[in-house]
């Protein structure tokens, strides 16, 4: 293996924020029929999954507060991207290995879901419907787990290449 | 015991300044989150510049602009009879300025557009966006070089509406989808698909008679109040400029 360029926490850094700009870019050509995958899910995910369930709570925790500072809404997606950091943390130990890459399908499906009822929950409790929206959740939903055997695994190997450096 | 250990621990001065990037990073959170991502956006809008929209629908904004205006005269002229002719006049004459569409997320929970200009070009929070057609929303907050509008379709949004001749006093909510919702607040409403609907007079988010849009369908049977669904006048996913209110 080559020197690589960057530390993993710059690395994390670095497409934190690509994730950041590309969560208010949503160019035309990343969507299918006007849905979007949740970039955020497709980002902690494989992390997690890596470097455990502190680093991911932390990376979820952090990525969190960016993206609820770019909606005006003012609904928050901090606590369940915690909770979601530190239950795909666990699937760092020896004891519960990551079988296949469905797993990951699965994982991101559920994370999706997950975020998206937050909103939802939180929409309730404003007293404010957007029944309309859990159609397109849904939709999002099945995108994003499409979409996570192919992206997490990818990134899998990248954040561990990164972690065995750093002599994990 | 072992609690108490812990807990000292977790207070050492020692580790605390071992630490110290990460309170840093922390505060840096603190700080963005606070800012409303003001840096981020920023950052964004600097990066993004070379891909903004062009002028040609700058341009077209201008003789949509036309259109619309000719069309609001001659709405206008209509209501003087029953109106009085200052306050709808009033309006029409604001500052307008025109800013570029640099961000559109207008799936699910949240309905927004980032514009490439900001408090340095005079917008203020509050602050009515249009697009060729009519009312898009408000700006919901700014930075130095952008600002954020909540469009009529975010689930926040409430607005009070009027249709076309003073009928029927209503509120259009936003629901997450391209067509809010208009809740009348009268039983006894004539509403027919095709009907105009226009800012209300009533509203004090908003200068009276703007136009937002047309009744697509109406549900008559609705409790307490008929219901109806309204096809925006400025079709959002099409805009790339805009224009504020300043």
């Amino acid at each position: 293996m080559g020197n690589l360029p960057l530390s993993r926490y710059q690395a994390l850094f670095i497409s934190g924020l690509l994730l950041l700009f590309l969560s208010l870019a949503s160019p035309w050509w990343l969507k299918l029929n006007g849905v979007s995958p949740s970039w955020v899910v497709l980002w902690l995910l494989p992390w997690a999954v890596v470097e455990g369930p502190l680093a991911g709570a932390l990376a979820g925790f952090g990525i969190g507060v960016l993206l609820d500072s770019l909606q005006g809404s003012g609904l928050t997606a901090v606590p369940v991207l915690v909770l979601l950091g530190l239950w795909w943390g666990q699937f760092v130990s020896s004891r519960r290995p990551l079988e296949r890459s469905t797993t990951l399908g699965l994982l991101a499906l559920l994370g999706s879901l997950l975020l998206n009822g937050s909103y939802a929950l939180q929409l309730y409790w404003r007293g404010q419907s957007a029944f309309a929206a859990w159609q397109l959740s849904l939709a999002q939903a099945l995108f994003t787990a499409l979409l996570a055997p192919m992206i997490c695994s990818l990134l899998v190997l990248f954040w561990r290449r990164r972690s065995l450096r750093h002599g994990r | 015991m072992a609690l108490g250990r812990r807990l000292r621990r977790l207070l050492d001065l020692r580790s605390l300044l071992v630490h110290w990037p990460w309170l840093v990073l922390l505060l840096a959170l603190g700080v963005v989150r606070l800012s409303k991502g003001a840096a981020v956006v920023d950052l964004y809008a600097l990066l993004s510049r070379p891909f903004w929209p062009g002028t040609a629908q700058s341009e077209w904004l201008r003789q949509a602009q036309h259109l619309e205006d000719q069309q609001k005269i001659s709405l206008l002229q209509g209501q003087l009879n029953q109106l009085k002719a200052d306050s709808a006049l009033r309006e029409q004459q604001g500052d307008w300025l025109t800013a570029a569409v640099i961000s559109r997320r207008t799936e699910g929970w949240w309905q927004q557009l980032e514009l490439g200009a900001g408090s340095l070009e005079g917008l203020h929070y509050g602050a009515v966006v249009t697009g060729p057609g009519g009312v898009l929303g408000r700006i919901a907050s700014v930075t130095p070089s952008t600002a954020r509008v909540t469009l009529l379709t975010d689930p926040s949004s409430r607005v009070g509406v009027t249709l076309k001749g003073s009928r029927g006093q209503g509120l259009l909510v936003g629901e997450g989808t391209s067509r809010p919702r208009l809740r009348f607040l009268d039983k006894d409403v004539e509403v027919q698909p095709g009907d105009v609907v226009l800012t209300s007079a009533a509203s004090s988010l908003y200068p009276a008679n703007l136009i937002v849009g047309v009744v697509q369908t109406v549900n008559s049977q609705a409790l307490p109040a008929p219901e109806a669904l309204v096809q925006l006048a400025a079709p959002v996913d099409a805009i790339d400029w805009v224009r504020v209110l300043r």
